[in-house]
């Protein structure tokens, strides 16, 4: 059976979809990923602040400006080189 | 005045080194851990985990025993020495999951004390036989309330995710390991479970969540420094560790079972008398030697070892690439409590020197500690099954320990025919008169006895000197 808790871990997996994997090198660093998941493990204020993070890519998933907000950055950078 | 060189694997953390003299192992603490060690040592954590054999010995001794090097220390500690130093990649699937369950209980212990640990490295076990113990101090820190367990992408890397690849998956740790020695991360982990696996609960959240947030981290507007303001309970972080530490507690090989373990038990292919007498000249040889440490190579199911165990040996250090045969070894040694420390090795590709400088870690010749080995039924495996000439491997074996006994298995034995049932025999030189000679141009020769019908012949040898 499907828990609440579950379900919510796999709607939160699907968000966080595909991207660059980030490999965290330093000896204590503890990964952004392990970080997230003890936020949801701590309880309601944690799932919150994790809730807050991902919502933006909720909307984005159903709003018009689906591109990724990292790469307009990107190309806007590019740009203003190209001007110059 | 002696010069102390700090051993090359210790260069990680900056609150202390280790220094290695003799049958003493010395550990600096420098002021920047200075202050967590004394409010460690206050709760009396230290202490506990010591007396139930959890942590390693630690005594603290004036800084001038390390004389000049000792002066930057704040303290200095003096730690036994181990029998053996092994490596993750080294160990069966039950000593992985052994150390595991240790590293989660000491973590528990140390959070109801006050106490947290910094990180969650496998490397931070070793063992005594098949009892894990955790060897470093200077992992312990106050803890603070609302920390968050930093070490958990290290632990589900060194501990969690191995332990998942043969339990899920089927596969055994050790090769991978061995390559990247930080062990297995979750975004590799996920590409390769099967789908039933990712439904459970667990996966789902070390594995599949964890991986999958750590994507996203690249992407999406994660602010650490809100991440970090979040407090994690102390009831959260009790209960996340006492669940994992329950779900390891399950965690079986996908591939064998308890069937494949009756296997082992029956299968000789040498008949009840001949196995008395292999153990008979074992005995004898071991009871003359009485080595503090001695290496079985090729142990299979520790049988010999024990015979070593009851003859005098102090400790044994077992080797063999059949990860079956060596969970039985683990599981037989562990039950009946004997100082028998099974690990895996592939003879003909023992654990190099590797790792930053490639001294971090140590290679097998390294490390080669024994008084003593027995090599039986071992060297047909590395000539034949790997075509390494025959006067290599005992030059190999004879430098690895002083003494020994090696088992030459001739031809006309059903195991070198089995082995050589499917392929040329290029191996015109594998003759017992081969061996003795090879044998007798670097060691001498103490006793030999022929031991089975088929010709199997044990050699006792002594370096020269």
């Amino acid at each position: 059976m499907m828990n609440p808790f579950r379900c919510l871990l796999f709607m939160l997996v699907f968000l966080a979809g595909s991207g660059l994997d980030q490999h965290a090198y330093a000896y204590l660093d503890p990964g952004t990923g392990s970080m997230v998941l003890q936020l949801l493990l701590g309880g309601i204020a944690g799932a919150l602040v994790v809730g807050k993070l991902y919502w933006h890519r909720f909307k984005s998933m159903f709003g018009r400006s689906a591109s990724n907000p990292s790469t307009e950055n990107h190309r806007d950078a590019q740009d203003s080189q190209n001007e110059k | 005045m002696n010069n102390f060189v700090p051993d090359p694997g210790s260069f990680r953390d900056p609150s202390g080194r280790i220094y290695v003299l003799g049958d003493k192992v010395y550990r600096t603490i420098t002021d920047y851990a200075a202050r967590d060690f004394e409010y460690v040592r206050g709760t009396g954590l230290i202490d506990r985990l010591v007396a139930d054999g959890r942590l390693i010995g630690a005594d603290i001794v004036p800084v001038d025993v390390l004389g000049e090097v000792g002066k930057d220390a704040r303290y200095v500690v003096e730690h036994p020495r181990l029998p053996f130093v092994s490596y993750p990649y080294e160990w069966p699937f039950p000593a992985l999951k052994a150390a595991a369950l240790l590293h989660l209980d000491i973590h528990l212990a140390a959070l109801d004390a006050g106490v947290t640990l910094s990180d969650a490295t496998a490397y931070n076990v070793q063992f005594l036989g098949t009892r894990p113990v955790f060897i470093d101090l200077l992992s312990f820190q106050k803890y603070n309330k609302g920390d968050m367990w930093t070490g958990h992408r290290q632990f589900c890397e060194q501990f969690l995710n191995p332990l998942l690849l043969r339990s899920e998956v089927g596969v055994v740790h050790n090769h991978w390991y061995r390559g990247a020695q930080e062990g297995l991360s979750a975004s590799d982990l996920r590409r390769i479970l099967p789908w039933r696996s990712k439904l459970s609960r667990n996966v789902l959240l070390h594995v599949i969540a964890q991986s999958a947030f750590q994507k996203s981290s690249s992407t999406t507007t994660l602010s650490k420094s809100e991440l970090a303001s979040t407090q994690f309970p102390l009831a959260s972080y009790h209960n996340m560790l006492t669940k994992l530490r329950n779900w390891i507690q399950m965690l079986q090989p996908a591939d064998t079972g308890k069937t494949v373990w009756h296997d082992y038990e029956k299968h000789h292919s040498y008949e009840g008398h001949e196995f008395e007498a292999k153990k008979a000249f074992i005995g004898k040889f071991v009871s003359t030697v009485k080595p503090k440490i001695l290496w079985d190579l090729g142990c299979n199911t520790g049988d010999f070892s024990k015979v070593a165990l009851e003859n005098g040996a102090a400790y044994t250090v077992g080797f063999d690439f059949d990860q079956g045969a060596l969970e039985l070894a683990f599981d037989r040694a562990e039950t009946n409590d004997l100082t028998i420390q099974p690990l895996f090795l592939d003879g003909a590709n023992p654990s190099p020197s590797q790792g930053w400088n490639e001294c971090e870690r140590k290679g097998l010749m390294e490390r080669a500690n024994a008084e003593a080995l027995i090599a039986l039924a071992f060297i047909h495996h590395i000539v034949i099954g790997k075509n390494v000439p025959l006067v290599d491997v005992t030059g190999w074996l004879t430098n690895l320990a002083p003494r020994g006994v090696i088992e030459f298995v001739p031809k006309q034995d059903p195991m070198v025919k089995k082995l050589l049932s499917l392929r040329e025999d290029i191996f015109a030189d594998y003759t017992e008169d081969n061996f003795a000679r090879s044998l007798s141009q670097k060691v001498t020769i103490v006793q030999t006895e022929t031991i089975t019908d088929s010709g199997r012949k044990l050699f006792w040898f002594e370096r020269l000197n």
